[in-house]
């Protein structure tokens, strides 16, 4: 049984900056539900109020543009981003990302913006928009601020978002448009689970980056490295950005050692 | 609050506590008791019902969401007292066994066939992967999927048995 709430389902986004101008702490927004609806059953969120997003005009858009690149709106899900031909022809590594995050089910529900505010390190979308340079649009009654990924996330489910803020769209830049790469995740099982490992590699043509989720508090990304960098000096980049940890899906030990071997793997498969 | 919704080609329109899921909608408030909570948080699938066309896990969508929208599950599925297609090749498999999962599992299953008319193995493994099912070891659900969709090709008996 979920703890008594109330719901709200703003019908533009000036009601749902209202609403959250008061930067009430007991305020949750609800997209795809599929974190927040666990979260508050297991009593991690008690939130007074819900606010669905979903019936805001325009938030569902994923819109493409040769010069203006790849905007994704805060209800845009996992699957209306893997049967999206623009994203498909144009961002491949955003598609590979997307097919390994959880179930079928669960991809007709799950949005790529909850995916990145709920700000888990073993975050699936990450990866690829720390690697495509995504930028985070977030708005409130204050006013728009625009927030490199990469500065977005401050801790494990943390992030620089205020509460009367509210993600309004994830943006990539045109000239990372048909950038070629690889999600690899390593899970408990063959079907839907949460990463244990997850690494992407992605090809610009005049340098790599490779992202990794769940081995640091955060998802992290290497710096731009040159395609003709040897592989120890490659694992020692991305050894220089994860901090593993031991938890319940696995050692540190293992950790490390697999984000080693994924980054070799896939560095021999994309660059070599 | 007060929705309305469509489920299984039926208009209910009813008053319901805003922190209701779809899931406790479905089966407290409508008596469909076909749709099962397993875990009630993603893992399992058993509640999996058709939202807009969509396959969702119940557990996680609020039936206050579904203002306004078309469900369907698993009592809309057989017609006119008969079987679908998709339950008696279940039934002829022997892919269900408790059946507590066969429910999510036909619904996953339908909207597999909807996006792959003739799936491979792998195509079923992972459409099906939101679906746990503890009985079958889930050979017998592929089989009944490879049948309905023509790709089944028999086993030999073995012959001591």
């Amino acid at each position: 049984m979920l703890d008594t709430f109330a719901y709200k389902a703003p019908q533009s986004k000036e009601l749902l900056l209202d609403m959250l101008a008061t930067g009430d702490s007991e305020v949750k927004l609800l997209s795809g539900g599929t974190d927040l609806l666990v979260n508050i059953r297991n009593g991690v969120y008690h939130p007074k109020v819900v606010v669905d997003l979903k019936k805001i005009p325009g938030f569902d858009a994923i819109t493409w543009d040769k010069r203006a690149g790849l905007t994704i709106g805060p209800s845009v899900t996992i699957n209306a981003i893997l049967t999206d031909v623009k994203v498909q022809q144009h961002f491949p590594l955003l598609c590979a990302c997307a097919k390994d995050l959880a179930s079928y089910q669960i991809r007709n529900r799950a949005t790529v913006v909850g995916n990145i505010v709920n700000a888990s390190p073993c975050s699936d979308m990450a990866p690829a928009l720390l690697c495509l340079d995504a930028t985070i649009i977030i708005e409130s009654r204050q006013g728009k601020r625009e927030i490199p990924i990469a500065e977005f996330f401050t801790g494990v489910k943390r992030t620089v978002l205020r509460q009367d803020e509210v993600v309004t769209s994830i943006h990539i830049p045109s000239d990372k448009a048909g950038v070629q790469g690889v999600y690899r995740k390593l899970k408990r099982i063959q079907g839907h689970d949460l990463g244990i490992v997850g690494v992407a590699i992605a090809n610009f043509g005049n340098g790599a980056r490779i992202a990794v989720s769940s081995s640091a508090p955060t998802p992290v990304v290497t710096p731009l490295l040159p395609l003709d960098l040897s592989v120890p000096k490659v694992l020692q980049a991305v050894n220089a950005i994860i901090r593993p940890i031991s938890d319940v899906r696995c050692s540190q030990e293992y950790r490390s050692f697999m984000v080693g071997e994924y980054t070799k793997r896939l560095w021999k498969e994309v660059i070599s | 609050m007060r929705i309305r919704v469509t489920v299984n080609n039926t208009i209910y329109e009813r008053d319901i506590e805003e922190n209701r899921t779809l899931l406790r909608f479905l089966r407290e408030d409508l008596g469909l008791t076909g749709t099962k909570e397993g875990c009630g948080s993603g893992e399992c699938g058993a509640c999996t019902v058709f939202f807009n066309g969509k396959t969702v896990n119940s557990c996680m969508v609020l039936a206050a969401e579904a203002d306004g929208s078309v469900i369907e599950t698993i009592e809309g599925e057989a017609s006119g007292g008969m079987l679908s297609a998709l339950q008696k090749a279940f039934e002829e498999h022997g892919a269900v066994q408790c059946g507590f999962c066969t429910a999510g599992m036909i619904m996953s299953a339908r909207e597999l066939i909807h996006q792959h008319p003739h799936p491979t193995r792998a195509e079923i493994q992972e459409g099906l992967e939101g679906n746990f099912c503890r009985c079958t070891g889930y050979e017998q659900i592929i089989e009944a999927v490879l049948d309905v969709t023509g790709g089944y090709e028999p086993k030999e008996e073995l012959s001591y048995v």
